[in-house]
């Protein structure tokens, strides 16, 4: 929290950027701010305790508002966090030293969409789903469809390098920006030109790219777009376990082709979200796929796709589960009465690793999760020819919050290490956050030094989103 | 609801991960987390648990909801908030702990028995008898159409007459309590519904025809819900349309035409179908559908106390749902609700219409061939 003094001199200054309207201290406010959809602190409201607040929100409409904001925040030393949506799962925008929450959502712009090159110029505040369905009214896709589409901003997409359900094919949100701009902590406005590739020098894009508002905050983008697939098919394969499942996706992959959507479930997972629809031998191991594309390219995959995986064993249940997923793809969002009773949490530890480690380190996180008393189920959930994702997905439940909380603790811990123990990386897709701050060191070993040092160099101060990333504190 | 099931509720929403959010016509007024279906139920759920009382800031948060119930077609546990949020209104209420901006409403409907503060000798003004001797019936005409909106109406009489009834209405007509209802005076409410019951039920009417689905949700949930019994049948002006699709004329109104779903009568009574067959019937074509309709339609921003309190927000979200219509190029923009009307029209550029469903009717009964607006 801030000292009354600065706290008085920064609500002055921020008056005079954005207006009387367009800021607030009202702690209701923060209240209402202080959490993302980080299943801890859900945890944590539901068992009454309450969260790190913020001194200030501030809701700037322009580039220009926000340099100016980041400048005298920068000058007073205050903490700046940076907040989109509110979706992310790892408390990336929990203020944990207080200062100012500077929230996007006022910048919602889409600004431009240029069908000739096959670009969306987009502010960093716009929904998720109203950027998808505005593109898709015009005949495109961005192909960037995570379950949180709908309480998601571009900006929290960018900054937590996010992927979408179909990254298979399309990409993650790394391959699909191809222009950025963001605010340094001096308030000096960069701009990365939107170019397909180029020769001159580091792509300082993906510097900016899952910096969580640790190094800037992103104001706009330029993001790539796809022709609305002209027809898209669902297939789906039960495998007797998951490794002859996944030799099949290495399989498809080394026969060129990219299907959208390649979800494995393993037995627990294919028990709990398969077999209450479609009759499933117990142990079996759903793979759920999609191919997009021209209908007789489609066909053409999904018959190579479906022969191989018959080859490696599996069943042929044709679209139905895979299909069902896709209709139902956002419900898993929704809380559940069983989730949220007493002191329950569950979370997911989205790891990601090459093929020839990925076995190994889903069999040891999962031992190692399990000696928690913890229910452990997964699903290789984004696929690629060199390996893939894969989300760990556990849930607790302890008599009273303090075993609560430290169990929770303790399976991210054992569970972070048996991934870097077996090569594996610790996120795919979510980001660092708080979750997996105190673990960032040691993924990124050596790297890290670097990445220390950058932040040295644009972020002197420490103010921007302090503690995250395994940045430290704010002092 | 119990106290433990609504903590349960609460629980739930103040849980999600704002799957609701990005429709919710408040979070587009205001671009923040706080007048969204999550940060009232939070609110609500952080005060029946003791981790923070209701501040405030977070009473005001409470009202500024439309009770639209938007949130509910997104939300897959189908937790009420509307509802819950106007439970907790009455709380307030009964506290004293309520936007002063409200009483206004309340002052005016307890002394004049309209929100407006009009007389209430001049609710009736704008009726002309007709001649008809037809079938009775009674036109409880509501008060936004009684003060502000005569044109609906003069109309809603003159097609009933046209249409073989002998339409009455009565000088001792209250405000419905909807208004009052939503904003969490239920007691008031009560008084308003037992004389407008008491009035209603010694009429001469066979049937109570409205064109206010503030009204008709009134009538057929808020009265029952309070033991308070209305002995006749009650009709939207719609349903009853559509029982004379044969007798209303068709004309060529030139131009595209949408149709506005009103919250409480579309969400909130389940209406849908009649409004658009009385319009496809009345123009010959197929009502040309906004992105948000039905089911998931948008609020245009006069709800629940919303316009009277925060004027510029509910102009932002009138303003949002002109732009929808404009987007599927409507030349007529039809709805079915006196109060969605004056908002509507109050934000309509030029190039568009705005009619309330009378209105339409009367035109194509009244010209010759084309309707020119």
């Amino acid at each position: 929290m801030l000292d009354t003094r600065t706290k008085a001199k920064l609500v002055e200054q921020i008056e005079a950027i954005v207006g009387p309207d367009h800021f607030t201290t009202d702690e209701t406010d923060a209240v209402l701010n202080a959490h993302d959809a980080w299943p801890l602190s859900e945890a944590k409201i539901r068992a009454g305790e309450t969260l790190p607040l913020a001194d200030v929100i501030v809701y700037p409409s322009s580039t220009e508002e926000v340099s100016k904001i980041l400048r005298v925040a920068n000058d007073l030393r205050v903490p700046v966090v940076p907040v989109g949506g509110g979706a992310g799962t790892c408390g990336g925008t929990q203020p944990t030293y207080g200062g100012i929450q500077l929230d996007l959502k006022r910048m919602d712009k889409i600004l431009a969409i240029d069908g000739e090159s096959l670009l969306v110029r987009v502010q960093a505040g716009t929904v998720g789903i109203d950027l998808e369905e505005e593109v898709n009214r015009h005949g495109y896709t961005t192909g960037h469809t995570p379950t949180s589409l709908r309480a998601s901003n571009v900006g929290g997409f960018i900054a937590t390098r996010s992927g979408g359900s179909m990254s298979s094919l399309y990409g993650k949100i790394e391959d699909l920006t191809l222009g950025l701009e963001v605010v340094l902590a001096d308030g000096s406005v960069v701009r990365c030109k939107a170019v397909p590739r180029h020769s001159v020098g580091p792509d300082l894009r993906q510097l900016f790219i899952g910096s969580e508002g640790t190094l800037c905050v992103i104001t706009e983008a330029t993001l790539r777009l796809f022709p609305l697939p002209p027809s898209r098919h669902f297939r789906s394969m039960c495998f007797p376990d998951v490794h002859s499942g996944l030799m099949a996706i290495r399989a498809i992959f080394r026969e060129g082709i990219f299907p959208s959507v390649v979800r494995l479930y393993d037995a627990e997972d294919t028990a709990l979200h398969v077999s209450t629809h479609f009759e499933v031998e117990e142990g079996n191991c759903m793979l759920m796929l999609a191919f997009d594309g021209r209908p007789e390219k489609v066909d053409i995959d999904e018959s190579i796709s479906a022969r191989i995986c018959i080859e490696n064993g599996a069943k042929d249940y044709g679209e139905g589960p895979s299909k069902y997923w896709w209709e139902h793809r956002y419900d898993m969002y929704y809380p559940t009465k069983f989730a949220t009773s007493g002191f329950s949490v569950g979370d997911t530890i989205d790891i990601v690793a090459t093929y020839d480690r990925l076995e190994n380190v889903y069999h040891e996180m999962k031992r190692v999760m399990e000696t928690h008393g913890a229910a452990v189920m997964s699903h290789f959930s984004h696929m690629y020819p060199n390996g893939g994702s894969i989300y760990m997905i556990f849930f607790v439940s302890q008599p009273d919050a303090e075993s609560a909380w430290a169990t929770y603790r303790e399976i991210w811990d054992d569970g972070v290490a048996a991934c870097l123990r077996e090569g594996g990386t610790m996120s795919h897709q979510h980001g660092v956050g708080t979750t997996r701050s105190t673990y960032t060191e040691a993924e990124l070993g050596s790297s890290f030094e670097v990445l220390k040092k950058i932040k040295e160099v644009l972020d002197p101060n420490g103010i921007m989103n302090p503690g995250k990333l395994g940045m430290g504190g704010h002092t | 609801m119990e106290d433990s099931e609504a903590i349960e509720q609460l629980r739930l929403c103040a849980g999600c991960p704002k799957m609701c959010r990005h429709m919710c016509p408040t979070f587009l007024a205001w671009r923040s987390d706080s007048p969204t279906p999550h940060g009232r139920a939070l609110l609500m759920y952080q005060d029946a648990k003791g981790t923070r009382a209701l501040d405030e800031r977070a009473i005001e948060v409470l009202y500024q909801c439309l009770e639209c119930s938007q949130c509910l077609t997104w939300c897959l546990p189908q937790v009420d908030i509307a509802t819950m949020v106007e439970n907790e209104r009455m709380r307030l209420v009964n506290e004293g702990r309520y936007p002063r901006g409200l009483d206004k409403i309340s002052s005016a409907i307890k002394a004049n028995h309209n929100p407006f503060a009009e007389p209430h000798g001049k609710r009736n003004k704008w009726f002309v008898p007709t001649k008809t001797q037809g079938k009775k019936i009674l036109y409880f005409t509501g008060c936004t159409a009684a003060y502000h909106e005569n044109g609906i109406a003069r109309s809603t009489v003159s097609i009933l007459s046209h249409l073989g009834y002998k339409v009455s209405v009565t000088p001792d007509e209250w405000c419905c309590g909807s208004p009052l209802f939503r904003t969490g005076f239920r007691d008031l409410g009560i008084e308003q519904a037992r004389h407008n019951a008491g009035t209603l039920n010694k009429s001469e009417g066979d049937q109570i025809v409205v064109t206010c689905p503030g009204c008709f949700r009134a009538f057929t949930k808020d009265y029952p819900q309070l033991g308070i019994e209305l002995k006749k049948p009650v009709l939207h002006i719609s349903q009853l349309l559509e029982k004379h699709l044969d007798a209303l004329r068709a004309v060529d109104f030139g131009g595209p035409i949408t149709y506005h779903d009103p919250c409480h009568l579309g969400r909130h009574s389940g209406i849908y179908e009649p409004p658009r067959k009385v319009i496809e019937r009345v123009s010959g074509t197929k009502v040309v559908e906004m992105a948000r309709s039905r089911e998931n339609a948008m609020c245009c921003g006069n709800g629940a106390g919303l316009r009277t309190l925060f004027t510029d927000q509910a102009s932002i979200i009138g303003d949002a749902r002109i732009s929808q219509a404009r987007e599927v190029g409507a030349k007529f923009l039809v709805t079915s609700c006196p109060f969605c009307k004056n908002m509507l029209a109050s934000r309509a550029e030029k190039g568009i219409t705005v009619l309330d469903l009378p209105e339409m009717v009367l035109a194509a009964f009244d010209s010759t061939s084309k309707v020119k607006m």
